[in-house]
């Protein structure tokens, strides 16, 4: 308290207003800084399993031999399946799983997504453990296509093998959930929304056939042909809905097993090869980022998440010599860990950035990058509060009452939001002053929140247009929001000229919410906060000012950063095709309960939004 | 004025009509969450004594109804709330909207800045009425207390009714309606003398003769206790038996029921040793009721600041806190516009408010549902919100010293003090 | 073509068997299909109530008639079960799912006692010593998990001559059953396993089985002469996976066979030497008794008749067309029932007995009778604070209604809000639920205990959905493995027939749940001790210290004394007002 105090005097000093754009500059680049030191050994850790009844890699593996033989019919009857409708591929895959006496059910569903109609059928079978009560399931999911869209042929065959080698064992004690999806994201997510009865009835089935409480979902991803094609690595697929991770206890198993055991090397975030430099490593990290940061579903696994499912996804790639087999052996080897759980993965990391298949960082590390970034919104924020309660108290207060004067400035915009009074008439000064003061806290509010209700509006727009219309709309967006806030600018100077405090008080709640809004979601989407953090950095450094000298350039700068503008540069680099990512984050927001849009248009874009009005308000004033 | 008063009223009504229709299933998310609802005021909670009640088995023989008996009947009259909700909604919007007319009147009657005794030197420093009327009405916490048609909500409109009636002498209604809140929630009982001697001070004040201050108090002891057993008694009846006292006060007293509020007790006692259980339990109770006696006799000239500061304590130290209770402190505070001035970590602790409400809700997300946190995050967050809400309260306190001390040396009036 | 062969008479025979002889035993075999066995041990004695009373035990186990009397109990049913029964592949349940219990152990009781506080420490009395004899935690048996049910079981005795007694029922859902639970109860048995069909129990079989439940069932019964017997029914019943119990135990792998073993689907066009489509066995697996049971059958028990049907103690069901090869050194005898399809053998005495089933083709089959219910439970919802639990009950019969009573008992920590109780009727909006009783738990007390008594009409689903929320509990009452969750015991369904076979009645059981609880973070204790009585001292602290000060101008502190040290001492003061503000 003391500490504060004494902050609270120096509040006294006028040098103090000048402090807060460096603090927030320092807090900026000690936060990226941060981040970049994150992949030195000195900062990150090896990977270790702390659970230690999964015992990776302890037991041995008999998926071999004969099975062999039998792969490979399973992979031609798929093959055979490929051109089929619908309805023959579920009747002949269920027959499949029933001649090894499995509980066989069936599941259609279909979404409606950006004018799209996503319908398709899963197929699933129960083996249920003999040593099992019923209590606990695991599952093993092979989409029938992957997440490119190609037939997921020795994938779903290698899960009928298992099937069939899984029932002779007398040692499950949880029930093993074979899972053929009718694709790599909706089939998943209809299904597990199933099993937790958090489905709509009317256009997705529900489950006749249900076991215990998921322990754990492992996907397989193996598009080879009917004639087999041997791999080079294990490519693990980690990322949840809404950057959601899963416990890091399963992915240190499977890269345990397929490394120490079968020999496989693994790799993780499309990184080909990882010569585990420092270069490698951040760029392995950045991408996790920015794939956590988007928040859509990265494999079947994905969808698994949100119901605190762990889960991964174990996609072939490259050309080398690991046959079916080895990855059979691999699944064996991990279901037989997760069979041996006593309780659910609680004991590691679920928030963790991974730098290489055997390095990571845990939130500890890396939280305060993200929290330095959203803390500098919250000083620019206080300090400008300040400087609009200095400005409209021009009488000179006694030395000692000054510092009750400024606190009692701060007391409207507390409480106004903390207790949503539309006056913030609370100030200590004559009435003359007194009522402009009143009159001045009411247009920043109510533009503040008329911003923030704006972003309703593409919201809804983006989410509900039939795909012919996006590209349109995306485009007329695109305009509108570079024009906006000079329109709005225009218009204030205009109707109502907005006093200095004004603008500085707009800017000031703006940047407060922001920060509050990024340092909540720095705790539940890491990335996300830390993207949108960086590419709002330049708001809290620009101000109304009339010269146009600066007031131009900061603009300017505003206008790139446009989140729109961001998007459409972002799908330029990455080669993208803008309207194929809205149609995708129109199906995310329907299909998997996708979060990110509603942070970019309720978060990033008002905060954007009022700092461009802000300049340009300078522009005309 | 009257207009405006009209228009405000209106259109918190309107608010909490729409919110109620336009979203049938936010009253259900609401009363879901452990910061809105605990388990001595949850709406399901009633529900479920009512479906028990009105089937004939005892509520109060079970682990779920921990709620004042009466309110059974007075809900049985209702329809059924889960297919026709509307006769509740509006119930509990009227509820709102006389706890606002309760507010008005408590500020009308100028007794937080000039009592008999004391005359505040910054009495000029003030809010309309509708203004603090309005705080209260479109307080978020009072909104989501309403949609959630928590039962706390009743208890706040008691004791803003009590207020009310206290700063105005009237001594009947008064002891009534504290009489009241007590049964509903035990611990407003603890406000009593603070506004027996607001109620005193004011009847004082208008007749020439003022009553003798003992006789005064306990004529209106005597009545209250009356009042109070009356009610039990009347309960007792229709339950058919005392055993519904150890399901409502003994589960207030006790804390059998750990689960998470935004409160310091949940947690502490989740962790404590058994062997030590009943020891804290008295230690916990008896501080809350310590600052009674303290802060009336200290600042007996101000009894409603007292009773205020008192309601502010409520809201961070009972057992069963939730943000209904934030949200009445919070919506009284602005009664003492004066002493903003004086108060010094406002911002700072309005701030952490603002952080801790919106934090709250992620890390309770992360540990129930995503699985990926544990209890120590939302526990972390219950001891920010706790330690913000009293900062004000000890920060206000301060001022209100400050501005007493303003008016017996006026010539230290801006002056350093210090404390001996 | 399967010739359609009636079962019914089954049960009644094994039913009839017993009357008057005072130690009968019988097993029954019978091939499932999926290569399963069941197999159905059965062992009864009985001893005149008189010679009970004067503790003058013959047949009767003594250790276990002691406990009776010590805690007054008339009659007994005790159950260790394990698994799950197949209704869909395996058909209707052994005796009709009288004999066998929820997952884990089942006890329930009719206790004779004057008053309810009686009756239940006498209860604790008998699983306490229950849980001695059998080596069984039964004695976790307490108030919380201890019911009395009202409409769902009904005695099997004849009570006529006990006025007030007493019904408690008890569940360990989490109970693991296994060996040390098998030894005491062949103690419990006239020939100990050592002859008779009890010398084939080996607990690594029966605890390799997929289902298999135990049962001890003490009765008292009366004739119409008045004389009563106590009658003790002991039965084993499990379904062996027969592939998998004819393998040795010294090498239990299921290694690939080798490709040649394999029957592959020549027809299939890629069908070559390196790909193979597995053809699913047609003909019936060949077994015999040492190799599926891992023991062999060392002939009759001697206390058992030697004449009559109750001589012939082991019966298998087939096919008349399965051939069915005797393996003893002894004499034995075979007779047919049933239209052959029921063969019994009377055992030699001190002769090793085997049964011997070849690899068979079949034309015909059994038809196994349909179950009258099945049920399903299942945990909705997710996220620890709160859930829904849905059971969906489906009567297959397409003529005859049923009627039921279900039992639901539930720990404290979940809490039912039976106001959103809610029963469907797949294709028809009338209420099933006929009666309810409802108990509601309290906290750390007793357990939820909840009883409907439902109607379902013919060939139609009823789902019974209901809301509940979860308690978190003090730290110190989490098991070891909190975050596995807890296990909720089976709901019990008891059917409601007016045509009832035997006094046993008809039961069906769910599977157990697992309920994941809320968990504080188990090394805090301290920490949070320190940190909330920090801000809690804080706020105290504050406050307190506001009130008892008094305040006063600083420069009035600093002009008490002069000179240098007082002007420094001033300083500080005035710093420390600075910083303490």
């Amino acid at each position: 308290m003391a500490l504060i105090a004494t902050l609270l005097a120096l509040r006294k000093d006028a040098r103090i207003l000048k402090l807060p754009p460096y603090l927030s500059a320092i807090c900026i680049i000690v936060g990226v800084a941060w981040l970049l030191v994150l992949p030195l050994d000195e900062y990150s850790r090896n990977t270790y399993v702390s659970e230690n009844a999964l015992l990776p890699g302890q037991v041995h593996t008999y998926f071999t031999g004969s099975e062999h033989n039998i792969f490979r019919a399973y992979r031609h009857e798929v093959a055979g399946l490929a051109d089929r409708s619908v309805e023959e591929r579920t009747q002949r895959l269920s027959d499949i799983f029933r001649s090894s006496n499995l509980k066989v059910a069936t599941q259609r569903y279909s979404y409606q997504a950006a004018g799209r109609n996503i319908s398709n059928q899963n197929v699933y079978a129960v083996l249920q453990g003999p040593r099992a009560d019923a209590t606990e399931a695991i599952v093993l999911i092979g989409a029938w296509t992957n997440m490119d869209g190609q037939i997921n042929h020795s994938g779903v065959a290698l899960v009928l093998t298992l099937a069939r080698y899984f029932k002779r064992w007398s040692l499950w004690s949880k029930d093993v959930i074979f899972l053929v999806s009718g694709d790599s994201t909706s089939g998943p997510q209809a299904w597990v929304d199933a099993y937790h009865d958090s489905h709509n009835p009317d256009t997705i089935e529900s489950l006749s056939i249900k076991s215990g409480a998921l322990q754990g979902a492992v996907a397989v991803d193996y598009p080879a042909g009917p004639w087999g094609h041997r791999y080079d690595k294990l490519h693990i697929v980690y990322d949840g809905v809404n950057g959601q991770l899963p416990n890091l206890d399963l992915f240190n198993t499977a890269v345990n097993i397929a490394n120490g055991q079968m020999g496989i090397s693994c790799t993780l975030q499309r990184m080909w090869k990882h010569g585990d430099s420092y270069q490698e490593r951040l760029q392995t990290m950045l991408r996790g980022m920015i794939s956590q940061g988007l928040g859509h579903a990265s494999g079947p696994h994905s969808s698994f998440m949100p119901y605190h499912v762990d889960a991964i996804t174990l996609q072939t790639v490259g050309d080398g010599w690991h046959d079916e087999m080895g990855l059979g052996r691999t699944v064996e080897s991990l279901f037989r860990s997760l069979n041996n759980l006593l309780e659910h993965l609680h004991q590691s990391f679920f928030f963790y950035l991974l730098l290489h298949s055997k390095r990571f960082v845990s939130i500890g590390t890396y939280l305060p990058s993200a929290m330095l970034i959203a803390a500098n919104f919250s000083i620019t924020a206080i300090a400008l509060w300040v400087q609009s309660g200095r400005s409209t108290s021009p009488i000179p207060n006694p030395a000692s009452t000054s510092p009750p004067s400024t606190k009692a400035n701060e007391k409207p915009e507390t409480t106004m939001t903390a207790v949503k009074t539309p006056d913030g008439s609370t100030t200590l000064i004559p009435t003359p002053l007194l009522s402009i003061t009143e009159r001045a806290l009411f247009l920043p509010l109510s533009f503040i929140l008329f911003t923030h209700f704006l972003g309703l509006l593409p919201l809804y727009i983006f989410n509900n247009t039939p795909e012919p219309y996006l590209r349109l709309s995306f485009e007329t967006t695109l305009a509108l929001t570079t024009a906006l806030p000079l329109l709005i600018a225009r218009a204030l100077s205009l109707f109502h000229r907005p006093t200095h405090q004004e603008t500085t008080l707009i800017q000031c709640f703006s940047l407060l919410l922001l920060g509050m809004f990024l340092a909540a979601l720095a705790t539940l989407n890491f990335s996300l906060s830390f993207l949108i953090g960086i590419l709002t950095t330049p708001l809290s450094f620009v101000r109304a000012s009339r010269n146009r000298l600066v007031a131009l350039p900061a603009l300017g700068v505003l206008l790139a950063l446009n989140p729109v503008v961001v998007i459409r540069a972002a799908t330029v680099y990455w080669g993208k095709d803008v309207v194929e990512i809205l149609v995708q984050a129109a199906e995310g927001w329907h299909v998997w309960g996708l979060w990110t849009q509603v942070v970019v248009w309720l978060v990033w874009w008002p905060s954007w939004f009022a700092g461009a009005v802000v300049v340009g308000s300078g522009l005309f004033a | 004025m009257d207009r405006q008063k009209v228009l405000l009223f209106g259109a918190a009504a309107a608010v909490r009509l729409l919110l109620f229709t336009a979203f049938p299933s936010l009253p259900h998310l609401l009363a879901g969450r452990v910061e809105v609802s605990t388990p001595v005021t949850s709406f399901k909670r009633l529900q479920e004594g009512l479906f028990l009640y009105t089937h004939n088995v005892s509520p109060y023989d079970g682990g779920v109804y921990h709620q004042a008996p009466l309110l059974l009947p007075l809900f049985s009259l209702l329809p059924n709330p889960s297919y026709y909700p509307f006769a509740t909604n509006v119930l509990f919007t009227v509820v709102d909207l006389l706890g606002a007319q309760a507010l008005m009147q408590i500020a009308d009657s100028g007794q937080s800045v000039k009592t008999r005794l004391f005359e505040s030197s910054r009495k000029e420093l003030r809010w309309s009425s509708l203004a603090m009327a309005a705080g209260f009405l479109f307080n978020p916490f009072t909104i989501a207390t309403c949609i959630a048609r928590s039962t706390s909500a009743l208890t706040n409109l008691f004791i803003l009714a009590a207020m009310a009636k206290a700063s105005q002498g009237a001594s009947i209604t008064f002891v009534f309606a504290i009489a009241i809140a007590s049964y509903l929630s035990m611990h407003p009982v603890l406000l009593f003398p603070p506004l027996l001697l607001l109620c005193y001070h004011v009847r004082a004040s208008k007749s020439a003769s003022a009553p003798s201050l003992l006789s005064f108090a306990i004529g209106h002891a005597g009545a209250l206790a009356s009042t109070c057993g009356g009610l039990l008694y009347v309960s007792a009846l229709l339950t058919g038996s005392w055993e519904f006292m150890r399901a409502t006060y003994g589960v207030r007293l006790l804390l059998p029921d750990l689960t998470p509020n935004v409160g310091l007790w949940w947690y502490f006692f989740t962790e404590m040793f058994d062997s030590f259980r009943e020891f804290f339990l008295g230690v916990f109770w008896l501080h809350v009721a310590s600052y009674m006696p303290g802060l009336t006799i200290r600042l007996r000239k101000q009894p409603l600041f007292v009773a205020v500061t008192l309601t502010g304590v409520f809201a961070v130290f009972t057992p069963y806190p939730s943000i209904a209770d934030a949200a009445l402190y919070l919506s009284l505070v602005p009664l003492f516009r004066h002493l903003f001035p004086l108060m010094r970590y406002t911002f700072l602790a309005s701030a952490t408010i603002l952080y801790a409400s919106f934090l709250g809700p992620a890390f309770y997300y992360l540990w129930i549902y995503a699985g990926s946190g544990n209890a120590n995050f939302f526990y972390a967050i219950t001891l920010v919100w706790s330690l913000g809400l009293s900062v004000i309260v000890g920060d206000s306190l301060y001022a209100a010293l400050r501005d007493e001390l303003d008016v017996e040396r006026p010539e230290l009036k801006g002056k350093e003090v210090k404390r001996i | 073509m399967p010739s359609f062969l009636s079962l019914l008479l089954l049960s009644i025979i094994l039913a009839t068997v017993s009357a008057g002889s005072d130690y009968t035993e019988r097993l029954l075999l019978r091939p499932l299909p999926q290569s399963a066995l069941l197999a159905s041990f059965n062992f009864r004695s009985n001893d005149s109530q008189l010679s009970f009373e004067e503790q003058n035990f013959r047949y009767f186990p003594r250790s276990l008639g002691q406990i009776l009397q010590h805690a007054h109990t008339k009659e007994l049913h005790l159950r260790f079960s394990l698994g799950r029964w197949d209704a869909e592949s395996w058909g209707q349940r052994p005796w009709n799912g009288a004999r066998e219990g929820g997952t884990g152990v089942e006890l329930w009781a009719w206790v004779e006692a004057d008053d309810e506080d009686e009756a239940f420490s006498r209860w604790l009395t008998l699983t306490n010593a229950l849980s001695g004899l059998f080596c069984a935690s039964l004695n976790f048996i307490d108030a919380t998990k201890t019911i009395r049910p009202v409409m769902s079981f009904q005695p099997e005795g004849d009570h006529s001559n006990a006025p007030n007694l007493h019904l408690l029922h008890g569940t360990l859902p989490h109970e693991v059953v296994c060996t040390e639970n098998l030894t005491p109860f062949l103690k419990l048995l006239p020939c100990k396993g050592k002859a008779g069909i009890s010398s084939l129990l080996d607990g690594h079989k029966l605890f390799d089985a997929s289902w298999q439940t135990m049962s001890i069932d003490v009765r008292p019964t009366c004739g119409i002469d008045g004389h009563c017997t106590l009658e003790m029914e002991q039965s084993v019943d499990m379904v062996l996976d027969i592939d998998r119990s004819k393998r040795p135990r010294d090498n239990p792998i299921p290694r690939p066979l080798p490709i040649e073993e394999i029957k592959c689907d020549t027809s299939k066009g890629y069908n070559a030497g390196d790909t193979c489509y597995p053809l699913d066995k047609s003909s019936e697996p060949s077994w015999n008794l040492t190799e599926v049971f891992g023991r062999s059958l060392k002939g009759a028990c001697p206390l058992t008749d030697q004449e009559g049907e109750n001589a012939e103690t082991v019966c298998i069901n087939t096919p008349p067309e399965r051939t069915v090869d005797v393996n003893t050194t002894g004499s034995y005898i075979e007779s047919r029932a049933v239209g052959d399809t029921l063969r019994c053998y009377k055992l030699p005495t001190g002769h090793d007995f085997d049964l011997n089933l070849p690899s068979q083709q079949m034309t015909t089959g059994l038809v196994l009778p349909s179950p009258p219910l099945s049920a399903a439970r299942s945990i909705n919802g997710h996220g620890q604070e709160r859930g829904s639990i849905q059971t969906v009950i489906t009567n297959p019969s397409p003529t005859s209604a049923v009627e039921f009573v279900y039992l639901e008992s539930l720990p404290w920590f979940m809490k039912p809000y039976l106001h959103t109780l809610r029963a469907r009727i797949s294709a028809s909006p009338e209420n099933p639920v006929l009666e309810t009783y409802y108990r509601p738990a309290v906290d750390r007390l007793r357990g939820t205990h909840l009883e409907l008594r439902m109607r379902i009409p013919a060939a139609s689903t009823l789902t019974l959905s209901y809301d509940f929320e979860k308690a978190i509990l003090r730290y110190t009452e989490y098991p070891p493995d909190a975050n596995r969750g807890f296990d909720v015991a089976p709901a019990v369904i008891s059917l409601i027939d007016p045509a009832a076979s035997d006094g046993r009645g008809q039961y069906v059981r769910t599977t157990s749940l697992l309920l994941p609880l809320p968990t504080p973070d188990f090394s805090m204790p301290y920490n949070v001790i320190i940190l909330t009585s920090t801000v809690m001292a804080l706020g105290f602290g504050n406050i307190f210290n506001l009130l008892v000060r008094r305040f006063v101008g600083a420069e009035e502190v600093v002009a008490g004394g002069g000179g240098l040290g007082a002007l420094v001492r001033g300083k500080i003061d005035r710093l420390k007002g600075l910083l303490g503000k």
